[in-house]
């Protein structure tokens, strides 16, 4: 019965969705998954040698100080983990529907739901830092080589109660903010050292190395959510309850205050509406948002890093939600992109109501930015405000070109049940934005070495202004794209 | 109204569409009618400029659709579930309609309102976004959202199917209120030869791409394809 329900599995893998570029997109993101986890072996290796940041401890011999850093450090990890689980790991959908009437057992499609995602990367991902990091601690000679063995096997019980936590996360916004807002109030008690958890994290986590035993209360734990998700999701099982669509009442929302900016306008409101009431298009702006601190992650290491890479920082945190809505662009149309194509609108209004709207988001994003950054010096301002100039200059337009050719198609409704996929974030969007940023961190990067910092910025925020100043030859050559790729970006959103 | 001359549409090798001349004056209710792949939507598709004929043209009131845009001006359509916007109201989907083509608010409302009973108080009023809506009652809007703002041409692809017996009845009447007073060119496809028969000045049987009958709807006609298709 497992291996039918793979198969069926497998069917719908190979035969999925999008029909152009598939490939292309499959090699970037085997590329972007082998990258991660390169980078996790190396943080395990780096991890058991130093400890943490790499000035703060100098290694030296005889000490467990890398272990107790790392283990002050995992509370961050398995919150994380709970938050990248919850917007990016897709859970399984099989098509249960189909399945309620077949014979198959109704247990055995759960167990087999709940059971493949036991392999997922979540789950793998860790152990390419454990490995490394285990063997070169216990090849110290300084450590309790048992000890070890069950603070590994703790951890790896850990991560499967996260996995399992998540089935339940699913549908419970409230829940996941609640997490995300823990995470925020521990970073900021830490920072002002109210309460520093990292030392009972550190405890919590040791604890499993001192006292290999303690292990058995994880995985009982690990057990008991995996037979509480299981008969959770059998309840599910039913069309009025698990696998109902949850209908949302609707509300009107009266946006005629955009009514003066003609044409454009109607766009606009409709694409407020979506990112209002699309769960998938609302990803965008919180991706937005939390990209603005994007910067912040390069500013404590920018004597090792670099300016370059600090200034990619900047220019990323403005261009947060120009990116995640501009990548889209036409896809967030694709359900209804027939009736786009036939209504009387010419393509310049509509590319001009949506390279507006990420407009409006990246100067909302600027002043934000500039704010948060100005806590880091004027420079960082400088940097954020030049990365504006560019982003609006040059990427708005790159951004809305590169959409003509990205024909996945997005499907808008997927608001999920218990079973359902509610992927809303795409890797691929990130991998499209990367080589837009190449230039203007070079561009920087060689000003800035050549003259100083401020010329630097100024030079890329020259880029960007010349970019401003061209708008009607960037959109003429935009235009261009789209009509001639009219036609089978119409047939590759009808796969839907 | 609508010419088309030598359209071809080939997939590889496959013809799906194959029409030496079909003209449509001003004013008739088409109705196309065959089985399933004969090339109904593959035609309707065509006169929207949505897929791009192998060889041949349309013409839409003088303008060569695949050249200019400038038929989309009189031209609406109603073909499926991708002429909807899921995350809408119907009124704002109406609104958005009415906007594109030069109407406000209120003409909006006013014309809207007329379709009241057609309704059946399912639509206006509710708290219901588009794709929450049941697969009849998305119709409905699709249909009613095509014959806003006056148009000339109105293409409905299946306008019947997926209604219940009194929406059916009271489409068919506004249907033929529509060319009866307004002189508008509708173009329907339909599976149901009775509900053509009842609508349509005259019928074209497509079948695997070619067109077989032009029939000028009359009291035979009914019969004539029910012979048909017993085949």
């Amino acid at each position: 019965m497992f291996k039918m329900m793979f198969s069926l599995q497998w069917k719908e893998f190979n035969r999925g969705k999008a029909v152009g570029g598939k490939l292309f997109a499959k090699i970037l993101k085997w590329l972007g998954i082998i990258y991660v986890a390169f980078m996790t072996f190396l943080m395990g290796i780096i991890a058991s040698s130093y400890g943490g940041p790499l000035a703060e401890f100098p290694f030296e011999e005889g000490t467990t100080v890398p272990f107790l850093y790392v283990n002050k450090q995992l509370i961050y990890v398995f919150v994380y983990l709970i938050v990248m689980r919850y917007f990016v790991q897709s859970l399984p959908v099989v098509n249960i529907k189909a399945l309620l009437l077949t014979p198959v057992l109704k247990t055995q499609i759960v167990r087999f739901s709940l059971l493949k995602t036991v392999l997922t990367y979540f789950n793998i991902l860790p152990l390419f830092f454990l490995t490394p990091f285990s063997f070169l601690l216990a090849s110290t000679g300084d450590y309790d080589i048992v000890g070890l063995i069950f603070w590994n096997i703790n951890i790896i019980g850990l991560i499967y109660v996260t996995n399992f936590f998540n089935f339940l996360l699913i549908n419970k916004n409230k829940l996941i903010y609640g997490v995300g807002g823990i995470l925020a109030l521990i970073k900021i008690l830490e920072y002002y050292s109210i309460v520093d958890f990292t030392a009972y994290s550190e405890q919590f986590f040791y604890l499993f190395y001192s006292q290999p035993y303690a292990v058995a209360f994880t995985w009982i734990l690990v057990f008991w959510l995996y037979d509480y998700v299981n008969k959770y999701l059998l309840q599910g099982l039913y069309t009025d309850t698990g696998l109902q669509i949850k209908i949302k009442e609707a509300k009107m929302d009266d946006f005629s205050f955009l009514d003066r900016f003609g044409k454009t306008a109607t766009f606009i409101k409709n694409d407020l509406r979506l990112l209002k009431r699309s769960k998938r298009a609302r990803t965008a702006v919180y991706m937005g948002i939390g990209m603005l601190f994007y910067g912040t992650i390069f500013v404590p290491s920018e004597e090792i890093l670099g300016s370059g890479f600090l200034f990619f920082g900047y220019l990323f945190s403005t261009g947060g939600f120009l990116f995640m809505f501009g990548s889209f662009v036409p896809s967030w149309d694709s359900q209804y992109y027939p009736l786009m194509m036939t209504q009387n609108i010419e393509y310049k209004e509509y590319l001009n109501s949506k390279w507006s709207l990420m407009i409006i988001g990246t100067v909302i994003s600027t002043v934000l930015a500039s704010f948060i950054y100005s806590f880091f010096g004027t420079n960082a301002v400088y940097a954020v405000l030049a990365g504006a100039f560019y982003n609006i200059g040059v990427n708005g337009y790159l951004t809305l070109w590169a959409g003509a050719y990205t024909k996945s198609p997005i499907d808008l409704n997927s608001s999920a049940n218990a079973f359902g996929d509610k992927k809303a974030f795409n890797a691929k969007t990130l991998l499209v934005g990367f080589p837009q940023m190449l230039l203007p961190v070079l561009v920087y990067y060689f000003t800035s070495q050549y003259y100083d910092h401020l010329t630097g910025c100024l030079a890329v925020a020259g880029l960007g202004t010349l970019g401003i100043f061209l708008k009607p030859v960037a959109f003429n050559l935009i235009m261009k794209a789209y009509k001639t790729e009219k036609y089978s970006t119409l047939k590759a959103y009808k796969t839907n | 109204m609508i010419k088309i001359e030598n359209l071809i549409k080939k997939y590889s090798k496959q013809t799906v569409l194959e029409i030496n001349s079909l003209e449509i004056p001003s004013g008739q209710t088409f109705g196309l009618i065959g089985n399933n792949g004969a090339g109904k939507t593959t035609l309707f598709s065509c006169l929207l400029d949505l897929i791009k004929p192998t060889k041949g043209k349309v013409i839409n009131n003088g303008v060569e659709v695949s050249f200019s845009e400038d038929w989309k001006s009189f031209t609406t359509a109603f073909l499926d579930e991708t002429f909807l916007i899921g995350y809408l109201m119907p009124e704002e989907y109406f609104y958005f309609i009415g906007e594109l083509r030069g109407l406000s608010k209120i003409q909006v409302d006013n014309f809207v309102l007329k379709f009241e009973d057609f309704f059946h108080g399912e639509i206006l009023g509710g708290k219901k976004y588009l794709r929450d809506l049941s697969k009849g009652n998305q119709k409905k809007v699709g249909v009613i959202a095509a014959l806003i703002g006056e148009p000339k041409v109105i293409i409905l692809d299946e306008p019947f199917a997926n209604l219940d017996p009194s929406t059916q009845i009271r489409l068919k009447g506004i249907i033929k209120d529509l060319s009866k007073y307004n002189d508008t060119t509708i173009l329907v496809s339909s599976h149901d030869i009775q509900d053509v028969t009842e609508v349509c000045d005259r019928i074209a049987l497509l079948e695997k791409g070619k067109l077989i009958k032009d029939i000028k709807t009359n009291k035979e006609t009914l019969k004539e394809l029910e012979t048909y298709f017993k085949g």
